[in-house]
C-alpha cells in the first residue's frame, strides 16, 4: 500500500483541492475483531464538479466520506477540509465545522414529520442564528432550486419519496455549504425522481462551485458524475473523469 | 427559530399523551395523598388548631396532645400571675369507652375534652358556637360531630355512656373528628366526673392567650425559664404543639413514614412511566435528530428540544392533575373524608411534580446523546 495522494489534477482554472486526506487509517470492532476499513488512504476532492465514490458494499466508501465530511475523526492521517486540518478537531469544533460548511443527503429522507417542507428546510438556519424571516426566504429560494416551492407547506406524509429527498436536499443546500455530501440519495427513488436528484446535485456542483462527493453504486449517478472514484478493500482502485479512462491517481 | 419542540408535540400529540397521564396521574396521586396526610394528621392537632390559645401548659415530654398528663393545679396561678398572659383555662383529656344503648352493650373509644362553657373560653372556640358551648353547662351534656353518630350509634337528644357514667347528646357540631378515637366534648365538671378520681384534682393542660400578638414564644420562654418553683410542666407555643402532635404521629407511629413512602413509589412510578414515553418519541425521531447533528446542530441544543418538550409535558400534567385533584378534593370533603391542602404544600407537590419531569426529560437527553450521525451512512 502507498500512502501517496491521488494525482488526478483537476483540470479547471481552480487546481487547489478543497477537501485533502493524507495517510487516512480507520478501523471498527466487530465483537472482539477489529477491522481494518481504510488504511493510508489519500485522496484529493476538487470543488465545483460531482465526485462520486463507488465500489462494493463494505469497501469503504461511506467511511470515507464520513471522515472527509468531519462526521468521524481518522485514527490517524489527515483531513484537510477548506484549507483546515479537521482530523483533530473535538466534537464540538466539528460540530462547528459542519454547521458553517457542510450539506448532507443521506438515503433515509430523516424529515419531521411536524415540520412543513418550508419549515424543515429552515431548520439548520435557526441553529446560524439566521432569524425566522430571512431564513424563510431562503428556504424558498432553496426549494426552488429544487423544484419544490408547490409543495412548500406540505408536511413528509403528503409529499413522494422523491419530493421528500428534493426537500432533503433544499435542507443541506439551504445554508449554501462549500461542501455538500451526499450518500446513497437516489437509492431509494425510482428513474424518474432518481435523475432529477442527479441533476440537481449536478447543477449545484456546476453554478454554486460547491464541492459535492457523493457515495452510491446507482449506475445512473456514475454516468452523471464529472469524476468516478472506484474503492475496493478500503483502497482506490480507480479514478476517472468523465469522458476519459484516467487512472494515473490511484492510491492507497 | 422553527419551535421543533412545540410542533413537534403537537402533530404527534398521542405519542406524548402517556406522559402526559403519567406526570398527571403522578400530581394527583401525590396531592391527594398530601391532603390526606394534612387532613388525617392534622386533625391530630384539632385541639390546638380549633381553638384561640396560642399558649399551652402540660406534662413535660408529651409528645402528642392525647397523651396528656395531670399537671400541677398551682400551674393556673403562676400563668395568670404573668402580666403578658390575658386569659388562662383548663383543659380536661379523659380518655374514655362510649357505650350506646346500655352499659353492658359494645363501646367504642373516644377522646373526652373537658372544657370551659365561659362565653369567651379559648378550647375549641374556632368550632364550638357560644350557643352550643352554653348547652354543656347540662350535667352530662355532650357534643360530637355528626360524621362520628353512627359510630357511637346514638343521635341528637339520644343516651350513652361513658365509662359508666349515663351523658347525652346535646348537639352536633362538625369539624370534631380526631386521630385514633372518637372526640367528645363535655364541659369540664361533667369531664372531672366521668373521669374520677384522677381527673378531680388540677388538669391535664391550661392553655392560655397571650396579650397582644406575637408575644407568645417570648412569654413561653421566660415561663420555661422560671418553672424550676412549679412541679413537672412545660411550655409549648400552639404552632410548636400543634406541630409536635402532628409530626408524632405522621414520623414515629410509623403511618406517616408509610405515606412517604407511598408518596415516593408514585414519583418512582410516574419518573419511569414519563421518561420512557419520552425516550420512546426520542428513539423514534432519532435519525432526524442526528441529520440535524450532521448538520451541525449541537447535541446540546438538540438535548433542549426534548427539554422543551419535557417541561411542556410537565405543564399540561400538572394542569390535568390541578384539575383532577381540585375535583376529587372537593368531592373527598363534600363526604367528610378528612382532607385539607395549604399553599405551601401544593406548591411542594407541583416542585417534586417538575423535578419528576426534569429528571424524566434528562434521562430521555441520554438517549439523544447516543444518536450518532454515522448511523445515517448505508
Amino acid at each position: 500500500m502507498s500512502s501517496e495522494t491521488a494525482t488526478v489534477q483537476k483540470t479547471s482554472a481552480n487546481p487547489k483541492p478543497s477537501l485533502m486526506a493524507e495517510g487516512l487509517d480507520k478501523a471498527f470492532m466487530s465483537g472482539k475483531i477489529r477491522v481494518q476499513v481504510l488504511q493510508s488512504l489519500g485522496i484529493s476532492i476538487y470543488p465545483g464538479e460531482l465526485t462520486l465514490v463507488a465500489g462494493p458494499s463494505g469497501c469503504g466508501k461511506s467511511t470515507l466520506m464520513s471522515l472527509l465530511s468531519g462526521l468521524q475523526r481518522p485514527d490517524a492521517g489527515h483531513v484537510y477540509a477548506l484549507g483546515q486540518d479537521i482530523s483533530h478537531l473535538d466534537r464540538r469544533e466539528l460540530e462547528r465545522f459542519r454547521l458553517l460548511n457542510t450539506g448532507f443527503v443521506f438515503q433515509g429522507f430523516n424529515l419531521f414529520p411536524a415540520l412543513t417542507a418550508t419549515e424543515q428546510v429552515q431548520l439548520p438556519l435557526g441553529y446560524m442564528g439566521v432569524d425566522d424571516k430571512r431564513s424563510a426566504d431562503r428556504a424558498m429560494r432553496a426549494l426552488e432550486e429544487v423544484g419544490m416551492v408547490h409543495r412548500a407547506n406540505m408536511r413528509p406524509a403528503e409529499l413522494s419519496g422523491g419530493e421528500r429527498q428534493r426537500v432533503a436536499i433544499a435542507r443541506a443546500i439551504v445554508k449554501e455549504p462549500p461542501l455538500l455530501f451526499a450518500d446513497e440519495p437516489t437509492s431509494a427513488l425510482d428513474a424518474e425522481n432518481g435523475q432529477r436528484v442527479i441533476d440537481i446535485l449536478h447543477r449545484i456542483a456546476g453554478t454554486h462551485g460547491a464541492t459535492v462527493l457523493c457515495v452510491s453504486h446507482d449506475p445512473r449517478l456514475i454516468r452523471h458524475a464529472d469524476r468516478v472514484l472506484e474503492m475496493e478493500d478500503g483502497a482506490i482502485r480507480s479514478d476517472r473523469r468523465s469522458g476519459t479512462h484516467d487512472s494515473q491517481g490511484v492510491c492507497a | 427559530m422553527i419551535a421543533l419542540a412545540r410542533k413537534t408535540l403537537v402533530y404527534e400529540w398521542r405519542r406524548f399523551v402517556p406522559a402526559v397521564l403519567a406526570v398527571g396521574f403522578s400530581g394527583l396521586l401525590l396531592a391527594v395523598q398530601a391532603a390526606l396526610v394534612l387532613g388525617i394528621f392534622g386533625s391530630a392537632a384539632l385541639y390546638v388548631t380549633a381553638s384561640s390559645a396560642d399558649l399551652w401548659a402540660g406534662y413535660p415530654g408529651t409528645q402528642s396532645v392525647n397523651f396528656g398528663r395531670a399537671i400541677d393545679p398551682g400551674v393556673e396561678m403562676r400563668l395568670r400571675l404573668d402580666p403578658e398572659i390575658a386569659a388562662v383555662e383548663p383543659y380536661l383529656w379523659v380518655d374514655g369507652e362510649w357505650s350506646a344503648g346500655s352499659v353492658s352493650s359494645g363501646s367504642v373509644s373516644i377522646y373526652l375534652s373537658g372544657i370551659s362553657t365561659r362565653p369567651d373560653a379559648l378550647m375549641f372556640a374556632q368550632v364550638l358556637p357560644t350557643a352550643l358551648r352554653d348547652r354543656l353547662r347540662e350535667p352530662g351534656a355532650v357534643i360530637v360531630d355528626p360524621v362520628d353518630l353512627d359510630t357511637l350509634s346514638v343521635e341528637v337528644g339520644g343516651r350513652a355512656w361513658i365509662n359508666s357514667h349515663a351523658v347525652h347528646v346535646v348537639a352536633v357540631v362538625p369539624g370534631l373528628r380526631g386521630l385514633g378515637g372518637v372526640n367528645v366534648l363535655a364541659s369540664l365538671d361533667t369531664a372531672r366526673q366521668i373521669g374520677g378520681a384522677d381527673a378531680a384534682a388540677g388538669s391535664t393542660y391550661y392553655v392560655a392567650r397571650t396579650v397582644g400578638t406575637g408575644r407568645a414564644e417570648a412569654v413561653r420562654a421566660r415561663l420555661m425559664a422560671g418553672r424550676g418553683s412549679m412541679g413537672p410542666v412545660e411550655f409549648w407555643t400552639a404552632p410548636e404543639f400543634a406541630q409536635r402532635s402532628q409530626w408524632y404521629w405522621l414520623l414515629d407511629t410509623g403511618a406517616g413514614v408509610a405515606v412517604l413512602f407511598m408518596a415516593l413509589i408514585v414519583c418512582l412510578v410516574g419518573a419511569v412511566i414519563t421518561s420512557q414515553s419520552l425516550a420512546s418519541v426520542v428513539a423514534n425521531s432519532a435519525r432526524e435528530y442526528a441529520m440535524l447533528n450532521a448538520l451541525g446542530a449541537s447535541r446540546w441544543a438538540l438535548a433542549r428540544v426534548v427539554v422543551e418538550q419535557s417541561f411542556w409535558i410537565g405543564g399540561l400534567g400538572l394542569l390535568l392533575a390541578l384539575l383532577a385533584s381540585s375535583g376529587l378534593l372537593l368531592i373527598a370533603a363534600a363526604y367528610h373524608v378528612p382532607v385539607a391542602m395549604t399553599l405551601l404544600v401544593a406548591l411542594g407537590c407541583v416542585l417534586l411534580v417538575a423535578c419528576l419531569v426534569l429528571c424524566s426529560g434528562l434521562v430521555a437527553v441520554r438517549g439523544l446523546m447516543r444518536a450518532d450521525p454515522t448511523l445515517l451512512l448505508r
